[in-house]
């Protein structure tokens, strides 16, 4: 590279890397012929669906929640139980778990957006164990069973595939809906009063930035696509119950999803998913039969060296690279 | 009578949250570091206190001292080797790496010491003795003394000492402690390795009475992050209180409307709080 | 299917199998049989336990063993049906996800190339895992998990072979009658039961069956497993003094409710303690001291000399050190059923195990486990599965009802620590 490439020219650059990844994307499971890998590239969206909603609050403006599952739960379970009790399609839950979902994040977010660092950290947790814990609790809604969608399918409706390719251009095409939207919201007002408040609450508010109600905005719109990532997921798996549609490390994968990418970056979550998922299942496929918890060691220890080499996430090696390159191309 | 003993039993159980959360208070309360790998801490002194009652054959007396000592050598490791390093980052990078950490703890100790659940002999401290109508289990009474001595001495070293003022001064503003002339580094790995030890003692005591399995830190590890903030942050005896309460409410709603709901209590309780006091009961605003 | 695909793996193989032939091991390309359990997370020591049973079973399938010849594929080496090609076990972690349990359903079936799939241990797991070989055509034989709805899917190509609720729960209340008739109130009966899907299952099957037969169920108490502290359940069950408590238990709560009823001097007339955790070797060895006489559910009875069980368990223990429990014993039924039926197909096409599987017809000496038999009905559920009750003595359990089977005279009330 030499100092000579103009701004333009960068930018076209910049267009067909994208316009190659995005192709990439498209292709690559077309290509391979194994359904594992399929299904393990399906994962990769569903996850990168959901952190990427749970980065509008806790990337962008700053708000670590770790009670997201609330949302994930509320559209996996609004999918469900619109199979138990009116043998709908799941996927003809998903709106009303994301009308749910907007109720719950205006009622919650009031209260809990003007707590502080830690504090919101731990009410979003105690919410999101009071649901699971309700839910537990109400053989209604499946108790501590769970319950379960279309044994068998009866239509296409039921989004119910033996190949999960199907499953990978669905999640693939929301998450691109919600990084569209993310990539707007990035040059749009909202976008630089979130990041004011993520840099310095106190400040924005001096400024006249209305930090709680942007907050919220980004709550709203962060619950529901979660809310939608939960659907989807039931609709694939066909089965909810609180440890898997509520429990708490669900919350925080979506947490380590994205700061392992780079939180409050467009394609943290995405590049997140990308390396965490695969690791997970590969890990696990090769270990997981030894059950010794050889897998989770490797796991572990590969996030904690990411960590512990890149506290940024891997948009911060990303951007050391380009700082890098930058210096040696002068 | 059998309310007494409920209550009583809140009180005991209260303790042992309190004691389980000692070291807690320190590395996240008062360092401001979150510790995802807290319950597997706790779960390492337990391993400790079994492998030298089993294959020793050596009580209490021994073991305790030993989990704090070996506990405190892995705070200064883990803080040396990982959270200086996550520290540069943001708070997100701390869950990321305390996350990670916390499931190698776990699964090494799985793949040493098996799935299994093992746990000491029952009433190694002698059998429960009756006061007044009321059973008491010395095991459980020892680890609520331990939680109480904790609580005292780590806030006396806290408020107190010289030691104390330079450690809250590091956390205060790591940068402002250098202009003054305190070295960050030996002052938070000190930290960690009393924060650690502290989960040492506790785990050691709690494994006179509980099982003891490789998962066992993240089923508790909850309550103590909820004890430490219902506390507040920057307040030692705030997390003896809030232990103590949470393990009343417990027992009582466990008993009045049962066992299945008691954490709905304690959640809207804490929830409650928050909203009253978004500072934590005993913390500052 | 997998050998004509792989003649360069088959070549080595069969130079081995030569030496292997001489001790009388098995030879030919292995048939591989997948086995999901949760070998980490919180269950993961009942699922290391099944591991280790169902080593155990591959061994003793693989090399010809004429001390339990009664059972079927012992007496010879691998599936003397088919070329006598040894069995490979397969293992994978569900990792106590009900989505992994798919991905790994999916992996074993397309990229491990298994005949059949046993597991998934939690109901909802097997739920989930089954849909998946269900797609694609592979039998899933299930020896474990006891939710009555999974033989209620319309599924060709799940088989169960375990008892479900509604057995269990007839067992107990026929068990109480008895009782009752030796001159002992069991009118008020309390349940215990930790409320996720295994004790709130089987608690509401109970409480159905006792109300279909007119006894009520006196007082229910629903817990979460992973609490530390049990004891205001304890002290509950003390102020309401029922005649007979049943716990539906994991290992951690069990271990936690023994020593608990002991520090707060509660001993109820009958305790009865729902297999899994009470089952579990751990909680025998951390509270079985305090808590002799306790009623346990079990279908596997290693306590009579001579016996399959009894045979099994003594290899079991060898092996780990520890006495195999009723659940992992019933995984490796459920196992060694889908081994037989291989066999039987003579072939690894999956329709033909299938039919294999539907004509399964194993009598009590082919099994390990105290059923009746295994034959499956048009559902999958084996209708010869039986349940049969112990009672802690010692460090062991020793059969006590029904009768016929009973190796050791029922002893009430319950002694707990004394």
């Amino acid at each position: 590279m030499s100092a000579s490439i103009t701004a333009p020219a960068r930018s076209a650059g910049r267009l067909v890397f994208a316009a190659f990844v995005l192709l990439a994307l498209l292709v690559w499971p077309l290509l391979v012929e194994n359904v594992f890998y399929q299904r393990v590239g399906a994962l990769v969206m569903l996850a990168a669906l959901s952190a990427s909603a749970w980065n509008l609050v806790g990337g962008y403006a700053g708000q670590i929640s770790i009670g997201h599952v609330l949302f994930f739960g509320c559209g996996a379970y609004a999918s469900l139980l619109g199979f138990t009790w009116f043998e709908w399609p799941p996927i003809m839950g998903a709106p009303f778990g994301i009308a749910l979902s907007l109720l719950l994040a205006v009622l919650v977010g009031l209260p809990t957006l003007r707590l502080k660092g830690h504090y919101f950290s731990m009410a979003t947790i105690a919410l999101a164990e009071l649901a699971r814990i309700i839910v537990v609790n109400s053989p209604s809604l499946g108790g501590g069973v769970g319950i379960s969608g279309p044994a068998i399918p009866r239509s296409m409706a039921d989004l119910s595939f033996i190949s999960p390719l199907p499953y990978y251009y669905i999640f693939g095409a929301v998450l691109a809906v919600l990084l569209l939207f993310t990539w707007w919201m990035g040059r749009a007002r909202m976008g630089f009063y979130l990041r004011a408040i993520r840099g310095q609450e106190r400040a924005a508010r001096s400024l006249g930035v209305p930090a709680q109600r942007y907050k919220l905005y980004a709550l709203l719109v962060s619950a529901g696509f979660t809310s939608l990532a939960g659907s989807l997921y039931a609709a694939m798996v066909g089965f909810v119950d609180p440890d898997s549609g509520l429990g708490i490390l669900l919350s925080v994968k979506m947490v380590i999803v994205s700061a392992l990418g780079g939180a409050g970056t467009l394609f943290g979550p995405l590049v997140g998913a990308a390396i965490l998922v695969p690791l997970e299942e590969f890990t696990n496929a090769a270990f997981g039969g030894d059950g010794t918890g050889i897998t989770y060691v490797v796991y572990g220890a590969i996030i904690m060296l990411i960590s512990r080499y890149a506290p940024g996430g891997l948009a911060e090696i990303l951007a050391r690279l380009k700082a890098w390159g930058a210096r040696h191309a002068r | 009578m059998i309310l007494g003993q409920v209550v009583l039993n809140g009180f005991l159980v209260g303790a042992v949250y309190a004691l389980f959360s000692s070291g807690l208070t320190l590395i996240w309360g008062m360092m401001n570091v979150v510790n995802f790998a807290h319950g597997d801490f706790v779960m390492i002194a337990m391993y400790v206190a079994f492998v030298v009652f089993t294959a020793l054959h050596l009580g209490p007396a021994v073991f305790v001292p030993l989990a704090a000592v070996l506990l405190f050598l892995l705070g200064v490791l883990v803080y040396f080797s990982l959270v200086r390093h996550v520290m540069r980052g943001p708070m997100l990078a701390q869950i990321l790496g305390t996350f990670g950490l916390a499931l190698v703890l776990r699964y090494a100790t799985l793949w040493v010491f098996s799935a299994n659940f093992v746990s000491l002999p029952d009433n190694l401290l002698g059998p429960v003795v009756t006061v007044a109508g009321l059973r008491l289990e010395p095991s459980r009474v020892v680890a609520g003394l331990a939680a109480l001595t904790l609580t005292i001495g780590l806030h006396l070293l806290l408020t107190r000492t010289a030691l104390g003022s330079r450690l809250l001064a590091v956390a205060e503003d790591r940068n402002a402690a250098m202009l003054v002339g305190i070295r960050p580094d030996p002052m938070q790995a000190l930290a960690w390795g009393i924060g650690a030890a502290c989960t040492g003692v506790a785990g050691a005591l709690i494994a006179l009475f509980f099982y003891i399995s490789p998962t066992v830190g993240e089923s508790l590890a909850l309550i103590a992050f909820v004890v430490v903030c219902l506390g507040g942050f920057g307040s030692v005896p705030g997390a003896l209180v809030a232990g103590l309460l949470i393990g009343v409410i417990e027992s009582l709603s466990a008993f009045w409307i049962g066992p299945a709901n008691k954490d709905v209590v304690v959640f809207i309780l804490f929830l409650a709080v928050l909203w009253f006091r978004p500072q934590g009961l005993l913390g500052k605003a | 299917m997998t050998i004509g695909r792989r003649p360069l793996l088959a070549a080595p193989a069969l130079l081995l199998a030569g030496r292997a032939f001489a001790q009388g091991a098995a030879q030919g390309t292995p048939i591989k049989v997948g086995s999901l359990m949760p070998l980490t997370g919180v269950a993961a020591s009942a699922g290391n336990s099944a591991k280790a049973a169902l080593e155990l079973a591959v061994e003793l399938i693989n090399t010809p063993q004429p001390d339990l010849a009664a059972m079927p594929l012992m007496a010879t080496a691998g599936f003397p049906a088919i070329g006598g090609r040894p069995l490979q076990l397969v293992m994978a972690d569900q990792q106590g996800n009900p989505s992994v349990a798919q991905n790994q359903a999916l992996r074993l079936i397309t990229q491990e190339r298994v005949v059949a799939l046993t597991g998934a241990y939690q109901s909802g797991l097997t739920l989930t895992a089954s849909a998946i070989a269900e797609r694609h055509g592979i039998p899933f034989v299930n020896g474990e998990s006891v939710a009555t709805n999974l033989t209620e899917r319309g599924f060709q190509w799940f088989f169960r072979t375990t008892p479900i609720g509604p057995d269990i729960a007839a067992i107990y209340m026929e068990f109480l009658q008895q009782v009752r008739v030796g001159g002992r109130p069991v009118a008020k009966i309390a349940i215990v039961n930790e409320n996720t899907e295994y004790g709130t299952s089987i608690a509401d099957v109970i409480r159905r069956t006792a109300e279909g037969r007119g006894v009520s169920i006196a007082l229910q108490i629903p817990y979460a497993a992973n609490s530390a502290d049990v004891s205001a359940q304890v002290l509950q069950l003390k102020e309401a003094q029922p005649d007979v408590v049943i716990f539906i238990s994991y290992t951690s709560d069990a271990i936690l409710y023994a020593r608990t009823m002991r520090a707060q001097g509660y001993r109820p007339p009958v305790l009865i303690g729902d297999n899994s955790g009470f089952s579990d070797d751990s909680f025998v060895q951390s509270a079985g001291d305090i808590a002799q006489g306790l009623i346990n559910r079990s279908a596997f009875d290693a306590s009579r000399p001579g016996s399959n069980a009894f045979k099994i368990n003594a290899l079991y223990k060898t092996r780990t050190g520890r006495e195999m429990d009723d659940t992992t014993a019933r995984i490796m039924q459920g196992f060694l059923v889908a081994c037989d039926a291989i066999n039987r197909a003579g072939s690894t096409q999956p329709a033909a195990i299938q039919a294999a599987l539907r004509a399964t017809d194993l009598k009590p000496e082919q099994l390990i486990m105290g059923y009746r038999g295994v034959k499956f009905d048009a559902k999958g559920q084996n209708i010869n599965a039986s349940v049969l009750l112990v009672q802690l003595r010692g460090r062991d359990y020793v059969s006590v009802y029904p009768a016929d089977t009973a190796t050791a005279q029922l002893e009430l009330p319950y002694k707990g620590w004394e």
